[in-house]
């Protein structure tokens, strides 16, 4: 378990996705591992939003408990399902613009980016967790997780973005070395850093020249429809937070969306 | 002794080692905080005097002026330490993580230095809600003053890699956001003389951003 923390550390780092470790045009970030400490994550936070209605009910409620569970199973699967659901027409774009990303490699991408999104929302589970103790409004306690969602997801994206502009990067440094390049490579002036250590760069970091690759702007069309999806899947996985005095369910009925509730919360902050 | 008070004066004047040296230690850094953040809270809970029942206002707004900002604190740094390492900044993190707990403590020392101000306030006038609104003016400029120690105590953070400006501006809005609800869910402070004296004011649990809201909505007729 340790071992996948710091696998994930390393992808927050930005260790696992530097030029040296994408030499193949490959990303070789772990998928197992990395799922479980990811799918842990979401879990952690989906208790945290869950302490919202245990605390609003005194903790004497077996619906508020049966709350938080659901939404600590329900989070990581709103994400994972997010991924299913826009992941085929991904590859399948991705194949026919003629990305050389394998399949393989665009999963590991996507893991990668869940778990950067997952690692920022749980740090906020604190946050969630203070307001949840102190706060009777429920549209605010909505908002404040549709924020915080907001911004883990759109630093998620902005990793994947970056990262796949590295491995553009990565492969065109591969094409145009000759296969023996280390010898040949004059004066050790290897564009392909082998030391990490001359490579600081964070995660997001945008390095070397601009690129546009038919891949980068199915990549950026797929990040509008990811929030999108992940958005209206939030809404369909909904209760999370659990409106107080509605009996608990798993899943409510089918009505509304996503966008005009948001819209509702704030109106109804306002109004009281 | 000597060397403890000299901490305090390379804190305020924002010396580099504060940030990068040795010479105060963490620990010393966080004794700073609860003495001197324990000091003004005393001050601030006497407002309805200090003998008899009275008395443990004194001595539970001392205990609270160092739990509010020691759990602002706690619960606004995991998100920071995340966002910092995913913008590349974590070999920094140990200089960020000093020049933000200098900052606890020199916020503890400006209140510290204000004291005196409260203690004459409350010895002139007797109105609660005057009293309310000096201290909010307090907390405000100690605020603001750390708020220009911390940018202060960054500057060579910043110069190394300018996204630790970015951050530092995170910082201050999640801060800023948690701790305003803290100091609300923490209440009373000073102690209203026709309340009861009580560690919580169980009446004063709720959300003050959602307050907030409703006296903009009263404001505007919504």
């Amino acid at each position: 378990m340790i071992r996948w923390f710091k696998q994930l550390d390393g992808i927050l780092r930005g260790d696992a996705t530097r030029l040296s470790a994408l030499k193949d045009g490959r990303i070789e970030t772990p998928i197992g591992g990395l799922s479980v400490v990811t799918v842990f994550l979401g879990a952690v936070y989906g208790v945290c939003i869950g302490a919202y209605a245990v605390i609003r009910t005194g903790g004497a409620d077996h619906d508020a408990y049966m709350q938080m569970l659901a939404s600590a199973l329900k989070l990581p699967l709103l994400f994972f399902l997010t991924l299913a659901v826009t992941l085929p027409s991904l590859y399948v774009f991705n194949a026919l613009v003629g990305s050389r990303l394998s399949v393989l490699s665009v999963v590991r991408l996507l893991v990668a980016m869940l778990g950067v999104m997952l690692a920022v929302l749980a740090s906020f589970g604190p946050i969630v967790v203070f307001f949840s103790v102190s706060t009777e409004s429920y549209p605010f306690m909505k908002l404040l997780n549709v924020l915080v969602a907001a911004l883990a997801g759109f630093l998620g994206l902005a990793f994947l973005l970056r990262t796949l502009h590295r491995l553009v990067l990565a492969q065109i440094v591969l094409d145009t070395q000759p296969p023996s390049s280390p010898t040949s490579a004059e004066g050790g002036e290897d564009i392909v850093d082998d030391g990490s250590t001359d490579d600081p760069a964070g995660a997001l970091d945008q390095l070397g020249y601009g690129t546009t690759g038919k891949a980068r702007s199915v990549f950026r069309v797929w990040v509008i429809v990811f929030s999108l999806v992940g958005a209206q899947m939030s809404w369909v996985l909904r209760p999370f937070i659990g409106k107080p005095g509605m009996e608990f369910t798993w899943f409510r009925e089918r009505e509304s969306n996503f966008f005009v509730d948001v819209l509702d919360s704030i109106a109804k902050l306002f109004g009281g | 002794m000597r060397t403890r008070l000299l901490g305090i004066d390379d804190l305020l004047r924002a010396q580099p080692r504060v940030v990068v040296g040795h010479t105060s230690s963490p620990r010393q850094i966080i004794l700073l905080m609860i003495v001197f953040g324990f000091l003004y809270g005393a001050v601030m809970g006497s407002f309805g005097g200090v003998t008899g029942e009275r008395f443990w206002q004194v001595v539970y707004s001392a205990v609270k002026v160092p739990m509010l900002l020691s759990l602002t604190f706690a619960i606004s740094l995991p998100s920071f330490f995340v966002i910092n390492t995913i913008l590349g900044l974590r070999d920094d993190f140990a200089k960020s993580l000093r020049a933000l707990v200098a900052t606890q403590a020199a916020l503890t020392v400006v209140l510290a230095s204000f004291a005196p101000f409260t203690a004459l306030w409350y010895a002139s006038s007797a109105d609660y809600q005057a009293a309310l609104l000096f201290n909010t003016l307090i907390f405000g400029s100690a605020s603001v003053t750390a708020q220009l120690l911390l940018l202060r105590l960054y500057r060579p953070l910043i110069a190394s890699n300018p996204r630790h400006r970015v951050m530092v501006r995170l910082w201050l809005v999640i801060y800023a956001f948690v701790g305003i609800q803290m100091g609300w869910v923490l209440r009373p402070f000073i102690g209203s003389p026709n309340a009861a004296t009580t560690f919580f004011r169980q009446e004063a649990w709720g959300n003050a951003y959602v307050e907030v809201a409703h006296i903009i909505m009263r404001v505007f007729g919504w």
